[in-house]
């Protein structure tokens, strides 16, 4: 159990949150203009925009910044793989509850990855509305040798 | 612009204009995170990370900053928003990954091209696309599939 130390020490089993929050117009906005979605249920009146899937990546530091108060660890994390199942849009107002699971950790080609899976439910019913996969490499450089 | 499901048929590609990924995309993306984790209406910034500082990032083993690989992702996202509008955000799925780094001022095209298009249960058409971003040789720099239901 690596909980309360640094992100790269996280190891299988390790549970992150829940942590609840509720949806603001503000984290909407800002997320989409800084990667240039304009679309108008991202950035139209608060009653009609909706959130961006990909918004569910920074609840990972939401859990992160609950569960390893310590930060990185020695490194810059590299993010490898985002694989994330939309079941309902998530509308700004939403009070949600976001919890996380490290299913891995493992070697490849000398770098250390990390797995979280993630759930991002309604925090009135429970109701599942986005699932996601996220695969991190602890560093860039590998293990005991030059990048 | 949301494109009739009517013209969408397996083989039919989608492709975003030529972007460069500046050293300000990269930026943008790297001050979000921490406004939005303060959720507070203001701008905030965060210590040097290997998107938005070149020494930080020679001291990780790189050559100097690259992108956040959700920004590639969000442009992946953001295209078929433009495609197949708030279906994308309803009933969806995108997985990316990663395969090469993206540096400053390396030019991106997100791509989605698509490769089933199927019915489900309630009549609704549900497409399944390969996504991916590459730079202006055609070399992959991210890959993944989506799928989402119309309707």
């Amino acid at each position: 159990m690596a909980i309360g130390q640094y992100t790269s020490d996280l190891e299988p089993g390790d549970i992150l949150g829940p942590v609840e929050y509720t949806l603001s117009p503000f984290v909407v906005r800002e997320y989409c203009h800084a990667n240039e979605l304009h679309q108008p249920f991202f950035q139209g009146r608060q009653d009609e925009i909706v959130m961006p899937p990909t918004l569910i990546h920074l609840d990972k530091l939401r859990l992160y910044k609950h569960a390893c108060p310590k930060g990185t660890g020695p490194s810059a994390r590299i993010h490898y793989e985002y694989d994330c199942t939309v079941h309902e849009a998530v509308k700004v107002g939403a009070r949600l509850s976001v919890s996380g699971t490290v299913r891995e950790r493992f070697t490849k080609r000398g770098r250390e990855h990390i797995v979280v899976e993630m759930e991002l439910r309604s925090a009135d019913d429970g109701r599942l509305l986005i699932a996601y996969r996220d695969t991190v490499l602890v560093a860039f450089k590998p293990a005991g040798g030059a990048a | 612009m949301t494109i009739s499901s009517q013209n969408i048929a397996p083989g039919t590609e989608f492709r975003t204009a030529p972007r460069p990924m500046t050293r300000e995309r990269m930026r943008w993306y790297v001050d979000a995170q921490p406004t939005i984790a303060a959720d507070d209406g203001r701008i905030h910034t965060q210590p040097p990370t290997i998107h938005d500082d070149d020494a930080y990032a020679r001291s990780q083993g790189l050559p100097g900053i690259i992108s956040d690989g959700m920004i590639s992702t969000n442009w992946i996202q953001g295209l078929l928003c433009d495609v197949f509008g708030i279906a994308m955000v309803s009933r969806s799925s995108l997985r990316t990954k990663y395969i090469a780094p993206i540096y400053e001022d390396q030019i991106v095209i997100a791509v989605a091209k698509v490769t089933a298009v199927t019915a489900t249960a309630g009549g609704q058409p549900s497409y399944a696309l390969d996504v991916w971003c590459e730079d202006d040789t055609g070399k992959k720099l991210t890959v993944g599939q989506a799928t989402l239901v119309a309707g």
